[in-house]
């Protein structure tokens, strides 16, 4: 257990410094009072509201609402991390979340509305027909990196804005646009079917859905793929070593493809639950980056899909509370620039190394 | 027929020199090996910071502001890809990331505003341009010239062809590199300011809206050359004119074509250029691998 704890003391020094260097930008605008309100009112909107639950008219909705909205997203980044970490066991860097998302998103809610099937079987088509298309999105860098020697750093920041710019600037407008229903202007695709809804876990306490549930479902089964099974321990050499795999006889492409396929159906996955979990239609203009955040979770995870739980809860309830940073005139995407801090921080981590280890020598 | 003409090459002019400025930027990167993903963070400094100041000092020193941040962006990610030699991929998106959301935060903060700054006063016209246009039609050769031509464009060129070499005759790769991805900031600085300063007359939210990803689409369009990106870039804002163009003055055309079409065809024929030509081949021979001058 020692180890595993030197492992993750990079990854824990970063988001806490990060943490720090956020509130010290607080302070220096806001003033000392402000910065201390905001991380309080981020600290009780991310692990439910205690001060109000203890108090005479506390019930628990105080906590549920809070709880359930940190695991609502985290089971997104969940997913997203896990979509990164995959192409990194390869050696690969998929900057592709965010358009594989979307792609999984917009199927997700075409065959939502457009579907008519009992519940569990319209949830289960517009899961995997969101997954099978993230995939396929993921492929096309995979092949043309096999086949053409593209670099997928740039392919797949292509495929993000070709994503972004058909979906929103073609579909939304035209085949997939929601007609308007008596005078109220619709804007994004149709609302989905309730039968496409996925499940609230807690009633009407909160957003939590059976999105987080089938987060935490692959990544046990990828960390079991990963730790337990030849094809992981392939991956793994490819990644490592390539030209050593490659001299051993192991099929990289093959490697390369497959890695690929899975961080695209992560992340059409992520697209799924975020449209029938919360969402419930593609709205205008799909806000949040919850693709481009998959990579600071993958690399503050370390690549370990239990790392990148860890990452993604973290962020995830940072994220939920962040919202409510705004009644002290901060931002509400500030937990973003924690989260950019971390990664930075992260990406300094020959620095942290250096430290722990002489620390331990 | 010759107005419509006018009138489209006059809206190049207008919005093509911060795409030109970022995708030079890029080039200077990237020929010195260290990719540059973070374009979109630097350009989103400079664009930030030029307006913030123009509303205290006069315009044409707040685009040097802008200018200046953008360099120090730059050395940012110069520290961590250069100096410390972390994935340099990563580094450019910690960048984009920290930019994206420090400029929302400031923009609250120090503003109160969730859109944008105050109006400031634009740079003033030259032949009823800004001079940013102006400057956009030399920089390229500029570029050109001093990587073709003076000795440290020379070795510019070669610490991201083959910095083993360099380093063997003597000269500090990492030096250059530092020094590369400085200049990269400031110009992407330069394209952010021409957006905030001449483009428009304000920082507004979400800029720079992916014009800094457009830029490495046009480096690699431009197949790693600063002629070649700067015509890309061109290329590209030519193309946006002339979609807004057609969906003003003949709407049929887009419902045949799609807006959405036509606004991932940059995209999209950079991907098809990538993959059809030998265009993967002629990025510097060591882009994206870190020098350590301790390993043989």
């Amino acid at each position: 257990m020692g180890k595993a704890l030197r492992a993750m003391m990079p990854s824990i020094a970063s988001v806490v410094l990060a943490l720090v260097l956020s509130f010290f930008i607080i302070v220096s605008t806001r003033g000392l009072s402000d910065a201390f309100n905001a991380y309080l009112a981020m600290l009780w909107g991310s692990i439910g509201d205690w001060p109000k639950f203890l108090s005479d008219e506390g019930t628990a909705a105080a906590l549920l609402r809070p709880l359930g909205e940190s695991g609502t997203k985290a089971a997104l980044l969940i997913l997203t991390g896990l979509s990164v970490a995959s192409a990194f066991r390869v050696g690969l860097f998929n900057i592709g979340a965010q358009g594989q998302l979307l792609v999984g998103a917009i199927v997700a809610a075409w065959l939502g509305s457009a579907l008519s099937l009992p519940a569990p079987i319209h949830i289960a088509v517009c899961v995997l027909a969101a997954s099978l298309a993230g995939a396929l999105y993921a492929l096309i860098p995979a092949l043309l990196k096999v086949k053409r020697g593209v670099h997928e750093v740039i392919s797949t920041i292509m495929l993000n804005w070709v994503a972004v710019r058909l979906i929103e600037n073609w579909l939304l407008l035209g085949p997939l646009k929601a007609t308007a229903s008596g005078d109220n202007s619709i804007s994004g695709t149709a609302q989905i079917h309730a039968s496409a809804e996925l499940p609230r876990l807690m009633g009407d306490g909160s957003r939590l859905n059976l999105g987080a549930v089938l987060a935490v479902i692959v990544a046990i089964v990828f960390w079991v793929f990963l730790a337990r099974t030849v094809r992981g321990f392939e991956w793994k050499v490819v990644g490592l070593a390539p030209e050593a795999a490659k001299s051993s006889g192991l099929n990289t492409s093959r490697a390369i493809i497959e890695s690929m396929l899975v961080a695209g159906a992560c992340a059409g996955l992520a697209g799924a639950v975020l449209i029938l979990g919360t969402e419930l239609k593609y709205p205008a203009t799909l806000s949040g980056t919850w693709g481009f955040d998959g990579i600071s979770m993958a690399l503050i995870g370390q690549g370990h899909p239990l790392g990148v739980i860890f990452s993604a809860l973290t962020f995830g309830a940072l994220t939920a509370g962040g919202t409510r940073m705004q009644l002290f005139g901060v931002h509400k995407s500030f937990p973003e620039l924690i989260q950019g801090i971390a990664l930075l921080l992260m990406a300094a981590r020959v620095v942290w190394a250096r430290i722990f280890s002489r620390r331990n020598a | 027929m010759i107005d419509i003409v006018l009138a489209l090459i006059s809206s190049v002019l207008d919005t093509a020199p911060a795409l030109v400025f970022a995708a030079l930027g890029a080039v200077l990167s990237e020929r010195a090996g260290v990719v540059n993903v973070g374009i979109e963070g630097m350009m989103r400094a400079g664009a930030f910071a030029a307006a913030a100041s123009a509303l205290v000092m006069p315009t044409p020193i707040a685009v040097l502001v802008g200018i200046a941040v953008g360099a120090a962006v730059g050395a940012l990610q110069a520290f961590l890809a250069v100096t410390l030699r972390s994935d340099q991929v990563i580094a450019g998106m910690a960048i984009n990331l920290v930019m994206l959301a420090l400029g929302s935060f400031l923009l609250e903060a120090v503003f109160d505003s969730t859109n944008g700054t105050p109006a400031i006063t634009q740079l003033p016209k030259w032949f009823s341009h800004s001079p940013l246009t102006w400057l956009a039609c030399v920089l390229p050769f500029l570029v050109h010239a001093f990587l073709s031509f003076t000795p440290l464009g020379l070795r510019w060129r070669a610490v991201g062809e083959k910095p083993a070499a360099v380093a063997a005759v003597g000269i500090r790769v990492s030096r250059i590199r530092f020094l590369a991805v400085c200049a990269s900031g400031a110009f992407a600085g330069l394209g952010g300011a021409a957006l905030s300063t001449a483009t428009l007359d304000r920082f507004e939210h979400h800029m720079p809206a992916g014009l800094g990803f457009m830029a490495v689409a046009a480096l690699v369009f431009g197949r790693w050359t600063p002629l070649g990106a700067a015509a890309a870039a061109t290329f590209f804002a030519f193309g946006d004119a002339l979609r807004i163009g057609l969906a003003s003055s003949w709407p049929e055309v887009l419902t045949v074509i799609p807006q959405g079409v036509l606004l991932a065809l940059p995209y999209l024929l950079t991907l098809v250029v990538l993959s059809i030509g030998k265009t993967a081949n002629q990025a510097p021979a060591a882009l994206g691998t870190a020098f350590d001058p301790e390993v043989r």
